[in-house]
C-alpha cells in the first residue's frame, strides 16, 4: 500500500518535471493498553501514515530546499503539495546541498517477526505478563501505566535512484509503583522505550522498581556536600551524555562555532571512550540508513579521553569537506537535522558492587525529577527523585529531594570508576559511572 | 487523509454517531487537522517546512474502559462501525453531560495564512541579521517561527456537534554569546492565539534588549545554594502554579490514588493571599480553546481561594467518577494520542504589593527570572523548577546577575511561605506540557511577582 502511495507521488513529481526530489514516507501502527491501578482503562489502535517531500532548487553557490509534510492521497492535494514545495525551494537559500547517492548498505534486521505478524496478540500477551508481575510484588501497588507496541515501515526515494525501505518494531512502557506506610507515600515512576522483547525483562525490572519505591518511603534529604562522588546509572547517563556530549560532537556545532571540542584534544578522563553506532544490535535508533538515506556506521568519538571524530549529516559534511557519518535525523516536520544515532561507552574493569564498596562517602542517583542539562554550557541542577547515600562502601540510606548540580563537560574529566556491566537505555549502551566533584545541596 | 469540507464531516459524524445509542453506550468521534509553517534561521540554516494539512480521526466508546480507534484515513471511517463494539445497557457506565453545538473560528488581526512565505522569511532574516550583528560577541543567533492552524470537529451521542479553528504562533529568538571561554545565552519567547501581529512588538529597541540580555549572561555568576528568600517573576510564579502544584490536582491522579493533594480538598494548602485558577476559556493565550477534545465547554477551574484548595481538574471520565462538572480539561496532542486530564492557562491571581517594596524589604535573597523548565511530583509533593537566570538581592537591592537557579523542596511548604504577591497585571507565558514525557499540548501559565521565604535554591 505504501509503495503504491510512493509510486503515485513520484509519478506526479516526474509529471511536473522536477529533477531533484526526495519522498520520505512513514507508516506507523501503534497498539496500546493504558491501565488504571491494575485494571484496563483504554485500549487503543492507531494507524498514521505521513509523507514528506523535499525539492531542491540549485543555483551557483546555494541550494533552496522546500520541505512539505502531508497525508492526503487525493491527487489534487498531492499536486498542491508539490507546487508549494517547489515554491518554497525558490524562496530560501542555504549552502550547497545535494541528496545522497546510492551506496551499499549494511544488512540489518530491526523487526521482531512475531510482533510484525501478530502485534495485537503479542501486545496483549506482554500486557498480561506485565500486570501479573506487578501483582506479584509485595508492599507496592501500581497507580497507572501504559504498554504499547510500535510497528513502523519507512520508505525513502530520491531523484538519485535511492529506493530504500525499512521496518522496525519496538516497545514502550510507563509504570508508577506506589508504596505507602504510616500515611507516607512514595513511588517509582519510570518511562522507557525498549528495542527488543528480551530487553523488557519484566521479572527483573519490576522487582527492582518495586524495591526502589519501598526504599523511597524511608528516604532522607541528602546531606549538603560541595564536592562529592556520585554514581549515575545508564538511564541517567543517557540524558547527560547524549544531550551535551552528543551536541558538541556534531558537525553542525563545529561549523556554527559552538562546539567545545577540538579534534585530538583531551576532553575526558583516560578511562572514557565513546562511540556513535547506528548499527548497534539492540539500539533503539539502529537502522541500515539514516534520515536522508546515507548508510549508518560506527564512529569513534572519544578514545581514552581524546576527541577523535565529529558526526556529520549530508549538509554539514558538504560544508566541512567531510563525509557523512550517517547522522542525519529526520525531524517531525520532515527536515533533516544533524544528530546522534546510538551511543556506546566502553565498559570499565570493576563491577558496580566493587565500585560502591570502594566509595567511602558518596551518592547513587537512580532517578532525577528531570535531568535537563544545558547542551551548550553543560551546566545542570536536578532534584533527586530516587537515590541512595553511600557510606563506608555500602548504601547507608535512601535519599530524595535535594539537588545535584555540576557540568557535564567537566564531569567526563572526572570519571573515577566505570563499571564492567553495561545496560541498554533506549539508544544507549552504557555502564555505570562514578563521577567526582559534584555538588549536593538540600 | 483525503480532505472533506467541515459540513461533509459534520454530516458523516452525525450519521456514524447515530449508530450508537446513548442509553447503550457513550460514543464520540473527533476530527483533528493541523497546518503549519516553520522557519528556522541560524548561521548555517534557513529551513522552511510546511505542513499543508495533515489530519485524522479518532473514535471511542466507554464500556467500563475506553476502546479507541484512530486513523489518518477518513475514507475508511465507516469501518468504525466494525471496529467499535456495539453493546446494550452500558450507557450508565459514564455520566451524561448535556449536548451542545458550536462552530467558531478565531480570526487574528493579521491573518498569517494570507501572508506570503517570502514575506515571513524576510521578517525572520531581518531579526536574525539585526541580532547577529549587534555585537561581535554574539556568535550564533537562532530565530524560530512556528505558525499553526488547528481545526477540531467533534460529535458525540449526547447531541454535541462542535467545530473550532484556532491559529497559534510561537516565536523564539536565541542569541548565543561568547567571551573567552564563557559561552551563555538568554532567549526571547512569545506565543499565543495570535496572527502576524506577533511581530508588532519586535522593535529594534526590543531586539537590543534581547541581544543585551544574552551578553549580560557572560557576567553571570553561580547562584548561592541553601535556604533563601526568593522573588519569582511571573514566568516562575506560573511554573509553580502549573508544574509544581497543578499536576497534583489533575483528577486522574486522584483516581489513581497518586496525588498527595487528595486529602487536602477544602483544606488549607497555601498562604491566605493565594488564589490559583486554570481557565481554558481565556481569550488570547496559547492554552485556550472553546471546547476540549471530548466536547466539554471550556470554563474556569477555581483551584485555590484564600489559600484553601477548592477543586481538582477533571476530564469527562474523572468528573463522572467523582460526581462533578468538568470545565474542559480532557485534551489530546492529536488524533493519534490519548485523552488525559490536562491544564490549560494556569495562574496565580495578582496581589496588592509593589514589586519595588518587595525587593527593598528583602535584606538578602535571590530573584529568579525567566522560567526554564519544571517537573511535577504528584505523589511526593516535591518540586523542581529552574530559571534561566537570576539576580542577587543584597541589602534590599537587586545586584549581580546569576546563572540558572533551581528551586526545590516541598510544594506545600513553598505555597505556605508566600508572603507577598505583586499588583502587576497578570502575565501568561506559553509553553508545551507533556503528561509524563509525552502527549505534548500547548499551555500557558503565569501570575505576577511573588515572594517566598525560606525556599531551597541551588545551581540549575
Amino acid at each position: 500500500m505504501s509503495k503504491m502511495k510512493l509510486d503515485i507521488i513520484e509519478k506526479r513529481l516526474k509529471a511536473k518535471k522536477i529533477s531533484q526530489y526526495e519522498i520520505f514516507l512513514i507508516e506507523r501502527n501503534i497498539f496500546e493498553n493504558i491501565f488504571l491501578k491494575n485494571k484496563p482503562e483504554n485500549e487503543r489502535e492507531i494507524e498514521n501514515t505521513e509523507y514528506f517531500l523535499r525539492i531542491l532548487n540549485q543555483s551557483e553557490n546555494k541550494t533552496g530546499i522546500g520541505i512539505i509534510k502531508g497525508n492526503s492521497m487525493n491527487l489534487q492535494d498531492i499536486d498542491d503539495t508539490i507546487e508549494t514545495c517547489l515554491r518554497v525551494s525558490k524562496t530560501n537559500a542555504i549552502s550547497k546541498y545535494s541528496f545522497p547517492e546510492k551506496k551499499s548498505l549494511p544488512e540489518i534486521s530491526m523487526v521482531d517477526k512475531k510482533v510484525l505478524n501478530d502485534p495485537v496478540g503479542i501486545k496483549n500477551d506482554l500486557y498480561e505478563e506485565l500486570i501479573q508481575v506487578v501483582n506479584k510484588q509485595k508492599d507496592v501497588i501500581p497507580t497507572f501505566g501504559r504498554f504499547r507496541i510500535h510497528v513502523h515501515h519507512s520508505f525513502l526515494r530520491n531523484s538519485n535512484q535511492l529506493n530504500l525501505e525499512a521496518s522496525k518494531t519496538f516497545f514502550f512502557s510507563e509504570l508508577s509503583l506506589k508504596a505507602e506506610k504510616d500515611n507516607k507515600l512514595a513511588e517509582y515512576w519510570t518511562v522507557n522505550y525498549f528495542k527488543e522483547r528480551e530487553h523488557l525483562n519484566f521479572e527483573h525490572r519490576i522487582k527492582k522498581w518495586a524495591d526502589l519505591a519501598i526504599d523511597n518511603l524511608k528516604a532522607e534529604l541528602p546531606k549538603p556536600n560541595p564536592k562529592t562522588i556520585v554514581i549515575f546509572p545508564p538511564s541517567v547517563l543517557k540524558i547527560a551524555i547524549n544531550s551535551v556530549i552528543g551536541f558538541h560532537t556534531l558537525g553542525m556545532t563545529h561549523f556554527e562555532k559552538i562546539s567545545a571540542f577540538s579534534l585530538e584534544e583531551k576532553i575526558a578522563s583516560d578511562n572514557f571512550s565513546l562511540k556513535d553506532n547506528g548499527l548497534l544490535e539492540g539500539g533503539l535508533n539502529t537502522s541500515p540508513w539514516d534520515g536522508e538515506g546515507n548508510p549508518h556506521q560506527k564512529t569513534e568519538l572519544i578514545n581514552q579521553g581524546v576527541f577523535k571524530n565529529r558526526l556529520y549529516d549530508q549538509k554539514y559534511a558538504l560544508l566541512e569537506n567531510a563525509v557523512s557519518t550517517g547522522n542525519g535525523i529526520r525531524d517531525d516536520d520532515g527536515s533533516v537535522i544533524n544528530g546522534i544515532s546510538n551511543f556506546t561507552i566502553l565498559p570499565g574493569e570493576i563491577s558496580l558492587d566493587e565500585m560502591i564498596s570502594n566509595i567511602n562517602e558518596g551518592y547513587y542517583i537512580d532517578k532525577f525529577s528531570w535531568l535537563n542539562p544545558d547542551p551548550i554550557s553543560g551546566f545542570f541542577g536536578a532534584e533527586i527523585r530516587n537515590g541512595y547515600y553511600i557510606q563506608n562502601g555500602e548504601f547507608k540510606n535512601p535519599i530524595k529531594q535535594g539537588n545535584v548540580s555540576g557540568n557535564v563537560l567537566q564531569m567526563i574529566n572526572n570519571c573515577l570508576y566505570i563499571s564492567k556491566e553495561r545496560e541498554f537505555a533506549e539508544n544507549s549502551l552504557f555502564p555505570y559511572i562514578a563521577f567526582t566533584n559534584l555538588h549536593i545541596s538540600s | 487523509m483525503n480532505e472533506k469540507s467541515y459540513d461533509e464531516i459534520f454530516s458523516l459524524f452525525e450519521e456514524i454517531t447515530n449508530g450508537f445509542k446513548r442509553k447503550n453506550q457513550y460514543f464520540d468521534i473527533l476530527y483533528d487537522s493541523i497546518s503549519s509553517v516553520k522557519i528556522l534561521k541560524s548561521p548555517s540554516a534557513e529551513d522552511i517546512s510546511i505542513n499543508k494539512k495533515t489530519s485524522g480521526v479518532v473514535a471511542r466508546t466507554f464500556l467500563g474502559a475506553w476502546k479507541e480507534i484512530a486513523s489518518d484515513n477518513l475514507s475508511d471511517i465507516k469501518k468504525i462501525h466494525e471496529l467499535i463494539p456495539k453493546v446494550s445497557n452500558m450507557g450508565n457506565k459514564i455520566a451524561e453531560f448535556e449536548g451542545w453545538t458550536l462552530n467558531e473560528e478565531i480570526i487574528p488581526k493579521k491573518d498569517s495564512s494570507k501572508i506570503p512565505i517570502g514575506k515571513k522569511l524576510e521578517k525572520i532574516r531581518e531579526i536574525y541579521d539585526y541580532v547577529q550583528n549587534f555585537d561581535n560577541r554574539i556568535i550564533r543567533t537562532e530565530v524560530r517561527y512556528m505558525e499553526f492552524l488547528i481545526e477540531r470537529i467533534f460529535s458525540n451521542n449526547e447531541g454535541s456537534l462542535l467545530r473550532q479553528l484556532i491559529p497559534r504562533i510561537k516565536l523564539y529568538i536565541i542569541p548565543i554569546a561568547r567571551e573567552g571561554a564563557v559561552v551563555d545565552y538568554d532567549y526571547y519567547a512569545k506565543n499565543g492565539e495570535i496572527g502576524f501581529e506577533i511581530f508588532d512588538e519586535i522593535t529594534t529597541e526590543k531586539l537590543d534588549t534581547i541581544a543585551q540580555n544574552s551578553l549580560d549572561m557572560l557576567k553571570a555568576i553561580t547562584p548561592p545554594s541553601g535556604r533563601s528568600t526568593v522573588i519569582l517573576d511571573p514566568s516562575l510564579t506560573g511554573i509553580i502554579a502549573h508544574e509544581s502544584f497543578g499536576h497534583g490536582l489533575e483528577a486522574d491522579q486522584v483516581l489513581r490514588e497518586r496525588s498527595y493533594l487528595k486529602q487536602y480538598l477544602h483544606k488549607k494548602v497555601a498562604s491566605d493571599i493565594c488564589k490559583i485558577y486554570d481557565t481554558p476559556s481565556l481569550s488570547g493565550p496559547i492554552g485556550s480553546y472553546f471546547f476540549d477534545d471530548e466536547g466539554i465547554r471550556a470554563g474556569k477551574n477555581v483551584l485555590v481561594e484564600n489559600g484553601i484548595l477548592k477543586n481538582f481538574i477533571y476530564d469527562r471520565r474523572t468528573a463522572s467518577e467523582l460526581n462533578t462538572i468538568p470545565q474542559g480539561n480532557g485534551r489530546r496532542e492529536s488524533f493519534a494520542h490519548p485523552i488525559n486530564v490536562r491544564m490549560s492557562n494556569t495562574y496565580f491571581e495578582p496581589g496588592d504589593h509593589e514589586l519595588n517594596e518587595m525587593i527593598s524589604e528583602t535584606h538578602n535573597g535571590v530573584i529568579l527570572t525567566h522560567a526554564n523548565f519544571g517537573m511535577e511530583d504528584p505523589i511526593g509533593g516535591g518540586m523542581q523548577v529552574t530559571s534561566k537566570k537570576g539576580y542577587l538581592i543584597e541589602n534590599g537591592e537587586k545586584t549581580k546577575i546569576l546563572r540558572s537557579v533551581a528551586l526545590s523542596g516541598s510544594v506545600l511548604e513553598l505555597l505556605q511561605n508566600i508572603d507577598a504577591i505583586s499588583k502587576d497585571t497578570l502575565k501568561l507565558d506559553g509553553g508545551t506540557c507533556g503528561k509524563g514525557s509525552e502527549d505534548f499540548i500547548p499551555v500557558s501559565s503565569g501570575g505576577s511577582y511573588m515572594r517566598v521565604n525560606n525556599a531551597i535554591i541551588s545551581q540549575g
